[in-house]
């Protein structure tokens, strides 16, 4: 079974030109078409079982339109709809506010980007998907007769996208994607403990098991109770599990040139000063071969970059889209702009808005294994996954969230999981303190806000556990 | 082709997109192959999104979408089908057939096939029809609107930018299935929304705020926009000075907005019979035992019209009422659909939903609401509270409902001392665990009403209205 079309992409072009002759017939001196079709097999796994599977595919259009620096968009499904699109997105353009300087990107030659499409995923039928669920299933049993798979699925799709614009950028391409959850618990004795982790890749995943080798550890690792003592401003280790959601909802829009100049970000007003513990990097790579959120081009056609947004832990770059540049020079917010590459969006129902792509914490200090981690902490917590990741506060790096995957660290040894705690602080203070990184460094997932790849860190400052 | 916009070729509210002989040669095709059940859910939403950034037209965003989700129940085994190409629908049902087969051949003895408790099978038409249907709104009005929250949100110095959005949707939907369901529904929401961001010397701070429900304009219209505006600003300001809050264990008073995000993570998620199936709540086996203290008396309910989680039928088309989770500390009812209700031997209570038209129902909540108990206000829930804290506005929350642990974040909060509010502080977050700070409630105001609308994801997001009075619990976890 083939997932995806041989001749989707051409599908997609054939569509978006007419949509784009649409456009020219009506006058629009500036357009652009950007299409989407994807495809997929997943399936459901509930209480030790998979409870169900299921297919399907979904796509649309959307259409952007720029005239004196006013701009309009609507979205469809069908193109032969368009003409109802564009006469929306006038509207709606005649209403916007004129940026001057606002065009739609020019075409530029752009550098192609391995590791998007893994032909084997394309054949990856739901027969063969259901195997790998039940492979996933069995080896929690295998691990634990105790433990129970209680949720989580399997996942494999295959999409094609296409950006077709007035401007000369005629882009399209194919890309896959596999993808694995598992929520594995351990209920007995009246205590329940518990963990989800999850992968995915472009490429098939090459060992389905150690995301459920990694939640059974997890879930009996925590079996082990201790009491939880006074409430502490103490170090603690974050896995990448456990850092990497918390990062994604702080760090991504902080790096964003339009909340820096508008006064959005804990970042703001500090372009060249350190932000970040001196031996710490932070760079946004857009053209990571097989990353999730790489490609050769951005949302709006520019070609992708591999950008360093902080130095040695000083703040030195920003990511900019083609609108928010010329907007913030003509806001008068900064004397000059322009994109980096940094356009991304949700799918053909948004327009190009500012993001990051593959964005990779990394260290020029020596790195350490999890084990030297704990030693180097000597007293201080483990957290590998904390609850209400996303109310932490972007604008000002604070959060205060909970964890029930906390282990007590004593003299640079575990000495048992406590059952709950509230965990606090200014994730911005604390990068900027004193930090120790892992030496893995693991994609974990991707977010609205692109991928994080943040490795173990060992946060020695600013942070608060309050044991339940 | 598909147009869902008013004023178009095909006015949905009094029409249909499914073809008829495509969906029922699909649904009889189904049932050839031996399904036990088959069933077509078309949802097209007709959708306006705009931005205001300092008071600009930042986007707007006219939209039209439209999915099919077809399930088909083989063998005791569920295969779904979904695409936004529903004219192609038919062409997949004996490879979802296959799909539902594959599942149940994986199905061991132990493990019990899934059934559908029986419904009444309808065959109509609601339309939710509003004051003031939101699709006939321009684009300028909506703009004035939010222009009047803008205006009093930015009135300071200390303001360095305002955020201010809007979304509206019309939402259509069509069920069949093999059993001669046939009904169609159509509702609206409105909802208008903005962020504020103050910063000073003493760092940066934003505020948020929403407003809308089930409804048109009229849901907009009638709102205070510039109270909304202003009162965004003033916590803002309020926050730039407000100091971290304290950790521990206290007394926690929290207003509308927190209340309702607390009975809907601590409660209402495990009330969620899919969870409790896939021993995934920690109030499984719990129907008619003491969970919360004899104040709590909680009810989820999706007639309650205007609130954001309203819906008139739900996702399996199944009629709506208010399902009573708890009444007086005893756990009464779990919210269920179809498969649940058969499983557990329950009444149906029409709590299956879909994201959309490209998902397949799960058990949601609608809109939850603790009701009011006999404290006359504020001040006399905190005078006898030595030290504890109040807090307002919500941030969203989680919960592990296997666990029975759950987190809640406010906006703002300020210090209780010896009966009287005393400072702000921020970064309030509260947590705990279900089977404990239920039996902590121990003070309710007299004035239950939904809050702030929100959203819950659980794999999907859907909306969702949640509320109560004001709510005082003896004992929380802080920080």
């Amino acid at each position: 079974m083939i997932l995806i079309p041989d001749d989707a992409v051409e599908r997609l072009f054939n569509s978006a030109e007419k949509i784009g002759k649409a456009c020219d017939s009506a006058g629009i001196s500036q357009w652009e078409v950007y299409a989407t079709q994807g495809y997929g097999h997943s399936l459901e796994i509930e209480a030790g079982k998979i409870s169900m599977a299921s297919g399907g595919g979904d796509g649309g259009f959307g259409i952007r339109i720029v005239d004196q620096g006013r701009y309009g968009y609507a979205h469809l499904v069908d193109p032969s709809s368009a003409a109802n699109a564009i006469e929306q997105a006038l509207s709606i353009a005649k209403m916007s506010p004129s940026i001057e300087g606002f065009e739609l990107p020019e075409n530029q030659s752009s550098q192609k980007v391995g590791g998007m499409l893994d032909k084997s995923l394309l054949d990856l039928g739901p027969e063969e998907l259901l195997s790998q669920g039940d492979l996933v299933i069995q080896r929690v049993k295998e691990l634990d007769s105790r433990a129970v798979a209680v949720g989580g699925g399997l996942g494999v799709g295959a999409g094609a996208d296409v950006i077709l614009t007035s401007n000369g950028i005629e882009d399209g391409g194919i890309h896959t994607s596999h993808g694995i959850g598992i929520h594995v618990s351990i209920d007995e004795n009246e205590d329940l403990t518990s963990s989800y982790e999850g992968e995915s890749s472009r490429f098939m995943l090459k060992d389905l098991t150690a995301s459920v080798d990694k939640a059974v550890h997890w879930s009996q690792i925590t079996r082990d109770k201790i009491k939880g003592g006074d409430t502490e401003d103490c170090p603690v280790m974050m896995t990448s599990d456990g850092f990497s959601p918390l990062f994604s909802v702080v760090v991504p829009s902080a790096i964003s040139g339009e909340r820096l100049a508008r006064g959005e970000s804990f970042w703001s007003q500090k372009m060249g000063e350190s932000v970040m513990a001196g031996h710490l990097s932070l760079i946004d790579d857009g053209l990571m071969e097989g990353g999730m959120s790489s490609g050769s081009r951005d949302a709006e056609g520019v070609p992708s970059q591999t950008q360093t947004i902080v130095q040695s832990g000083k703040l030195t770059g920003e990511l900019w889209s083609t609108r928010d540049a010329a907007k913030m020079i003509s806001e008068g917010k900064v004397e000059s702009a322009s994109t980096t590459g940094s356009a991304v969006r949700g799918g053909h129902s948004s327009p190009p808005v500012c993001g990051c792509s593959d964005l990779i914490l990394s260290s020029s200090a020596k790195t350490h294994a999890r084990d030297r981690l704990i030693e180097e902490m000597e007293n201080g917590y483990i957290v590998h996954s904390v609850m209400g990741a996303h109310t932490a506060n972007p604008t000002s790096g604070d959060f205060s969230v909970t964890t029930s995957t906390i282990l007590k660290v004593e003299n640079g040894e575990i000495k048992g999981a406590l059952s709950q705690a509230g965990f606090s602080g200014n994730l911005a203070s604390a990068l900027n303190g004193n930090v120790i990184l892992g030496d893995s460094s693991i994609r974990k997932g991707s977010y609205s806000t692109g991928s994080m790849h943040v490795p173990d860190v060992l946060l020695m400052d600013g942070l608060r556990i309050n044991p339940a | 082709m598909v147009v869902a916009t008013k004023g178009s070729v095909t006015d949905l509210s009094n029409g249909r997109i499914l073809d008829d002989s495509i969906a029922k040669r699909a649904i009889e095709s189904a049932m050839s192959y031996g399904a036990e059940y088959a069933e077509l859910r078309l949802v097209s939403e007709t959708t306006n999104s705009v931005t205001l950034k300092d008071g600009k037209l930042e986007r707007a965003i006219p939209g039209q979408q439209v999915g099919v989700t077809m399930r088909i129940l083989a063998d005791g085994a569920w295969g779904v089908h979904s695409t936004s190409d529903y004219k192609s629908i038919d062409s997949q049902v004996e490879s979802t057939v296959k799909l539902a087969r594959a599942v149940a051949s994986r199905r061991t003895s132990k493990q019990p096939r899934v059934g559908l408790a029986e419904v009444p099978i309808i065959e109509d038409e609601i339309h939710w029809k509003s004051k003031k249907d939101v699709r006939d709104t321009d684009l300028q009005t909506r703009i004035d609107l939010m222009l009047a929250i803008d205006r009093e949100a930015r009135d300071h110095d200390d303001i360095v930018s305002t955020s201010t959005g809007w979304s509206d949707e019309h939402i259509h939907t069509e069920l069949l299935t093999s059993e001669g369901m046939n009904r169609v529904w159509s509702f609206q929401r409105s909802l208008i929304h903005g962020m504020v961001t103050a910063r000073n010397e003493t760092g940066v701070v934003s505020y948020r705020m929403r407003h809308g429900g089930e409804g048109g304009l009229e849901l907009i219209e009638e709102c205070d926009l510039g109270a909304m505006g202003e009162t965004a600003r003033i916590s803002a300001l309020r926050l730039l000075g407000a100091e971290r809050a304290p950790s521990g264990r206290m007394p926690l008073v929290a207003d509308r907005d927190l209340t309702g995000v607390y009975i809907h993570e601590a409660l209402g998620h495990p009330c969620e019979a899919d969870l409790v199936a896939a021993g995934d709540s920690c109030l499984e086996g719990r129907l008619g035992q003491k969970i919360g203290s004899d104040i709590c008396t909680v009810v989820d309910d999706p007639t309650m019209r205007g609130g954001y989680g309203c819906y008139p039928i739900d996702d399996e088309g199944v009629d709506t009422r208010p399902k009573n989770l708890i009444v007086n500390g005893v756990l009464t009812e779990y919210l269920n659909h179809r498969e649940t209700a058969y499983r557990y031997d329950l009444e149906p209570n029409g709590g299956a939903r879909a994201q959309d038209g490209l998902h397949h129902p799960l058990v949601r909540m609608s809109n939850t609401v603790i009701q009011g108990g006999t404290h006359k206000d504020l001040d006399e829930l905190i005078e006898d509270i030595d030290f504890g804290i109040y807090a307002c506005g919500s941030r969203g929350g989680q919960v592990d409902t296997g666990r029975g642990s759950f987190q809640f974040a406010a906006q703002e909060a300020w210090i209780i001392e010896n009966g009287s509010l005393s400072r702000p502080v921020k970064d309030v977050s509260v947590s705990g665990m279900t089977l404990e700070i239920l039996k902590n409630v121990d003070g309710l105001s007299k004035d239950a009403r939904l809050a702030s609308p929100g959203f819950c994801g659980k794999g999907q997001t859907v909306p969702v209205g949640d509320g109560g009075p004001l709510m005082r619990i003896s004992e929380a976890l802080v920080g």
